[in-house]
Order: C-alpha cells, then structure tokens, then sequence
C-alpha cells in the first residue's frame, strides 16, 4: 500500500530525514516510536504533502502513485489521512459544514454520489455515539477553544468520518487521559479491517496496550533504525532509546 | 453645463434638473444655502482628512448628471431575480433614486406607521418633513450630504409612531438601471422612529447588468427614547457603479440601534456612519463586512459622538481583499468631557489575500473623560498556511479551503444577518466572489 524508500527531507538547509524505508501493507498497523526531533512528524508531514519541506532524495509510492507529486487534496482523494500533532484551529468554519465538504470533496474525486444533508447527519450521528462524544461537537468551529483532548478527538471522529485507507496518527495519544486514549483506540479499532493500514506515532508503550501494532519501528536521527514485533516497543519502554545508540535530540 | 471634470461637482446640480426651485420656500432656501455649501467646500483632496486615502478624480472624471426620469419600464417580475428567496418584508422599491410605488409593496402596515415617497410627500404634505429634513444632518453639511441636500430628487419617508412595532422588516431595494448617459441620483431618505417604536430596515443596493452609474443617497435616522432599530444594508452593486452613502443617526435615551453594512460591490464605495447620541443610556453597535477585489475601493468612515454620558457603542468591521482590491477604514470616537461611563470598543480586522491588496486603516479615540471604558483594535493579516493545508489535507481543494476559511472570518458579521434567508445568500454572495477571487 505505501512504499517508502530512501527518503531524504530538508527544511531549509537542515536535513531531517536522511534516507528513511518503510513499507506498509494492506490491513497492517505500524507503530513508529523514537525520540523526541528524531524527524516523526516530519515524516508525516511530507507524506501528507504539507508545504516548507524539500524532499532531496528517495521515493514515495501509495496505493501504486507517487505520491510526492500530488497534491496534498489528492493524497486525500487517494485515501491518506493525517490526524495532527497540533491540530488547527478554524474559527468560524463550522465541524458540520467542514466536514461535509470534506467527504463530498473527496466522493466526488472518486466519482461517487455525494452524501445529502439527511444521509450525512445520520453518519455524523452515528460515529458521534461510537467516539462517545457530544452533539455540541458538530455546531462548534473546527477545533477552536477545543481542549487538547478534544482536539484530539475531533481528528479521530474526522478520520472515523473519511474512513481513509492509510491513517498516520501523529502522537494523537500524547496528553489523553485514559478514558480518552480507550475513546481514541476504539475509534481506531474500529477503523480496522484487512483493506486499511495505520501508522501510529507515539512515544509511548500505553497506546500500544490498547491498538495492537503489527510493527513497531524505531525512528531516529531521521532514519528507522530498528524494525520488529509488539516485544520491541516493551523493551523501548524499559530500555529507553540509548541503548539503540538514539539519544533524545533535544 | 458640460460635464468634464474641470466642473466639479457643478454637473451634479443643473438649474433645470432636480435641483430646480420648488417654490416651497423652506425647502427652496435650504437648498440654495447647501449649494453655496458645496461651491464653497470646493473639491477636496487628498490633502483633506476625510479623503486622506480615497481621491475623487475617478468620480469626477465620470461626468455624471442627474435625469429627470421619475418612472420605469420594469414591471413587478423583472424584480424576482434580484429578491431574497423567503424573505418577507414590506417592500420599498427605488429605481434609480426614484421611488416606484408600481414596484412596492406597502400593504398592510398597521396603524401608526407610515411609508411614502419623498417627493410626494413633499408636494403632499411637506410640513411634515419641514423639521425632519436635515433635521439629523444639520447646519454644516459635508460635502456629499451638501450635494444630496441641493439635489435630491426623491426617497423614502418612513414614520412609526409612539411605541408602533412591525413584524416584518421594511426592505428597501435601491435598484439601478443604466442609463443613455452616467447618470446620478441623489435620494434622501428620513427614518423616524418616536418613543418605545420598533422596526427591522433592510436597505439592499443592486443593480441590472454592468450599469455604470452613481449613487450618493443621504439617511437620516432619528430614534426616540427606548425606540428599537435593526438596520440591515446590503451593497452588491455593479463592478462599474459608484456609491455614495452617508447614515446621519440621532440616538434618543435607552433606545438601541443595530448596523450591519455589508459592501460587496460597485467600483468605488464610499459610506459614512455619523453617530450621535442624543439621550443617555443607548446602545449603537455597528458591524460591518466589506470585500474588494480588482479595481475595486470600499472607504468605510465612521464618526461616533458620545456627546452623553452611560451610552455604549460597538465598531466591529472585517475586510477581505484581493487582487488589487483597496479599502478604507477611518473610525473616529469621540467622548466628551461629561460623557462618563462611556462604553466604547472599535475593532478593524483585515485579511489580505494577495500581494496587491491594500487596506488603510485608521482606527481613533479621542477620549476627554475619565469614568470610561474604551478600546480599540486593528489587524492585518493573511490566510495562515496551517490552516489551508490542514483543510486541504482532508480533501478539500485549495479554491474551496480559502473560501471556507474566509467565510469563517466573515462568519462573525454574516451572523448578524437575519432573518436566515437573508444571512445565506449574502454568504453565498461573499462566497462565489471568493472564488473567482484571483489569488496573487
Ligand atoms: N519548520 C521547521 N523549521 C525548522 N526546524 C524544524 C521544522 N520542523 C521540524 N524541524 C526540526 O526537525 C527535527 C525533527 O522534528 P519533528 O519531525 O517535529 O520531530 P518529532 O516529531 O520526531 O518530535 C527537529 O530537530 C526540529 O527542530
Ligand atoms: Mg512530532
């Protein structure tokens, strides 16, 4: 599904990523742990195709396309999807409104019929009560004067919304409580199935209790340099970074 | 008298047009002291504060006239494309400055309110206007309230008496059509609202086609002690129009007063909201909206008079340009010595979509009390690039993502806007202009 090799990344004259492989099947969940400015984020960004990174080097295939030509509208209409680190706040752009579009935008790219107000409502409703969050959700701006975990929420309901086929979850678990976090892994969870694949970026073993990876992998320095099972992300929990030879870098 | 520049505003005020003597003797004195107003005003530069940023070499070159066509060939369905789908309202219709009772739909006002044409009512009745017209405006007249004062030609008369209230708002539609020649109109419209009134007014500025024409309309409102007011303008214009606007408004004690102005169209706009308050205890909140685009200029002034102590005011404009757009904001507050516990806040919020966009904004406070509480504010700023890719990342594209973001920052204003039908196809309008909005 997402092919990823040698991926060489910059911003500006720094270099980030500096020859990065994955590779991700279809219906597989990936973990991707490292420390912190170890170039996570960075990764998801330029898959997502996010402006102020210059890709030096390497190639990027998803679902069969290079995707470091597209778009970052098309990466969605493809079926990429990136539930943020720092979601962004969007004052006066109502959840409803926003979200609608959003799917109809990418319905339509696929030639499908769009979703009428009725059938959207209905799907809303219903993805609402899985998430356990509140009607109130949808009348609000997009994130803004959200709490963290809100915000946090409001990318899973997205994503649980968009039911794209590769999801990169950036630290999405990083300040949740564990009400929250089980709230999050369920919306995951219940993403799950053999034609979807996610990337989960976190920095922490907890998230890992509740999604089951099929792949953990450790980033550092912006390269993965450990690759394993589930046992792997156990023994970063006791171990640490160091003794892959990743310090924190900063 | 040709019309060329080198005339100024002189074409504006034939002896044989509009201007012409009445022989109603009060009307006919004020008229003639207003055009020694305007001779002696002379045309203003760039020198002069009021028109620091706005030049009026583009108006003048124009060479606009009035005409002396009171009457239209439209008929009632040659209106439909240009009404507010489900908005119900008694309807006023202006075409080029004149009001078209044929075009109108008065019907059904209740008792103590009344609606009429200007002229008529001037030749009608014209005691009842003798106290009113320039009643708000006053002895020293700008320049364009001189020129409407010594030109107008007709408007719209509307009266509620004490405690009278109407469930429907008043639409007034000021529609132009072009002409054999740029024409100007100079209609004059006096609003009262006695003691305890309550209205909704919603003045809409539209035109048929790409008429190259001008407008310069005078209001003049007088609200009476706890009177209620929701005024509601609209300007969607041709891209060639002119538009000339100047509010004059009296606040009585406790009543309360609503602007929402939205600007959207004509070349060249220019609205003056003049704000005094004449009781303690009234509360004017004005919010405006403006977008311009290429060849486009929206000069928005503002002059509030917290000439009393206890009343409260709200100045809250956003603009959004593009292209090579311009716009003007000159908000002025002024407390007097003795008006204590002012209430006063203005804000001026701008978003640039491109390089070649340009806005001047002035906000002022000139404050001689101590007892108060003011502030004022003013930004500029463009689309952050987070929120464009973050929109963009869920499969929106780039065209739609700025215009949802942009929405969101007029969201604000466009939700003063009622009732609902109203609100959506101004959005809707401020929407599709977005879109074709070239972007850089
Ligand atoms: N926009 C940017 N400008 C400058 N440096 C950046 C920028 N984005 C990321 N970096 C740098 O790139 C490195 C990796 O950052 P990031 O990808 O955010 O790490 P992680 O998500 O793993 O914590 C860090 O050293 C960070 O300082
Ligand atoms: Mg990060």
């Amino acid at each position: 599904m997402l092919s990823v090799k040698g991926l060489k990344a910059n911003v500006g004259d720094k270099e980030i990523l500096k020859g990065l492989d994955l590779e991700i099947g279809r219906g597989e969940v990936h973990a991707i742990m490292g420390p912190n400015g170890s170039g996570k984020s960075t990764l998801a960004h330029v898959l997502s195709g996010r402006e102020g990174y210059t890709v030096t080097g390497g190639s990027v295939t998803f679902e069969g396309q290079d995707l470091l030509d597209l778009e970052p509208e098309a990466r969605a209409h493809l079926g990429l999807f990136l539930a943020f680190q720092y979601p962004v706040e969007l004052p006066g752009v109502n959840n409803t409104y926003f979200l609608k579009a959003a799917l109809n935008a990418i319905r339509k790219a696929r030639g499908e019929p769009e979703l009428d107000a009725v059938s959207f409502l209905r799907l809303m409703k219903e993805k609402l009560k899985v998430l356990h969050l509140d009607d109130s959700l949808l009348k609000r701006p997009v994130n803004f004067g959200f709490s963290g975990g809100e915000k946090k929420r409001n990318e899973i309901f997205q994503m649980a919304i968009l039911e794209p086929k590769l999801a990169i979850l950036d630290e999405t678990d990083s300040g949740l409580d564990i009400d929250a976090l089980r709230i999050v892994a369920d919306g995951v969870n219940a993403l799950r199935s053999p034609e979807r694949s996610v990337i989960l970026v976190t920095h922490y073993q907890r998230l890992l209790d509740y999604i089951q990876p099929d792949y953990v992998h450790v980033l550092a320095k912006g390269q993965i340099i450990r690759s394993g099972g589930k046992e792997l992300a156990l023994e970063l929990e006791d171990k640490g970074y160091g003794w892959l030879g990743a310090e924190e870098a900063a | 008298m040709k019309a060329t520049p080198g005339n100024g505003f002189a074409p504006w005020l034939p002896d044989d047009g509009p201007a012409a003597a009445t022989g109603l003797a009060w009307f006919d004195s004020r008229r003639a002291k207003a055009r020694a107003q305007v001779r002696d005003q002379g045309i203003p530069t760039t020198k002069h504060e009021a028109w620091r940023y706005t030049s009026l070499t583009r108006l003048l070159e124009q060479g606009f006239t009035p005409t002396a066509e009171a009457t239209t060939p439209l008929q009632p369905r040659d209106l439909e494309p240009l009404l507010v789908p489900g908005l119900d309202a008694y309807r006023v219709v202006l075409v080029n400055g004149r009001f078209i009772p044929g075009l109108s739909d008065l019907q059904h006002l209740p008792a103590g309110v009344r609606v009429g044409g200007l002229a008529q009512i001037l030749k009608s009745d014209p005691d009842a206007l003798k106290d009113r017209l320039n009643g708000v405006v006053g002895e020293s007249q700008p320049l364009f309230a001189a020129l409407n004062t010594a030109g107008l030609d007709d408007g719209v008369v509307v009266l509620l008496e004490r405690g009278a209230q109407l469930e429907r708002p008043i639409e007034l539609i000021h529609l132009s059509v072009g002409m054999d020649e740029p024409r100007v109109a100079q209609p004059r419209h006096i609003v009262v609202l006695e003691a305890g009134a309550q209205a909704s007014l919603i003045e809409r500025y539209v035109s048929l086609g790409e008429a190259l024409y001008c407008t310069n309309s005078v209001l003049e409102l007088s609200l009476g002690r706890d009177a209620v007011l929701k005024h509601q303008r609209i300007q969607t214009e041709s891209a060639n129009a002119f538009h000339i606007a100047g509010l004059y408004l009296s606040l009585g004690a406790g009543s309360r007063y609503q602007c929402v102005t939205v600007g959207l169209g004509a070349a060249w706009a220019r609205t003056d909201l003049n704000v005094r308050f004449a009781g303690e205890h009234a509360e004017c909140d004005l919010q405006g909206l403006y977008l311009a685009g290429d060849r486009q200029l929206m000069d928005f002034h503002l002059d509030v008079d917290h000439r009393l102590p206890q009343c409260s005011s709200r100045e809250n404009f956003k603009g959004i340009l593009y292209g090579k757009g311009r716009a003007v904001f000159d908000g002025r507050v002024y407390v007097a010595k003795d008006a204590q516990r002012t209430d006063a806040a203005m804000s001026n919020r701008n978003l640039l979509l491109s390089e070649g966009a340009e806005v001047d904004t002035k906000p002022q406070l000139e404050i001689n009390a101590d007892d108060v509480k003011c502030s004022h504010g003013t930004t500029v700023g463009q689309i952050e690039p987070e929120q464009l890719f973050y929109l963009r990342s869920r499969g929106l594209s780039a065209p739609l993502a700025r215009r949802m973001l942009c929405l969101g920052f007029a969201g604000e204003i466009l939700d003063c806007l009622t009732p609902d039908a109203l609100r959506d196809q101004v959005a809707e309008q401020v929407g599709s202009r977005l879109e074709l909005a070239p972007i850089d």
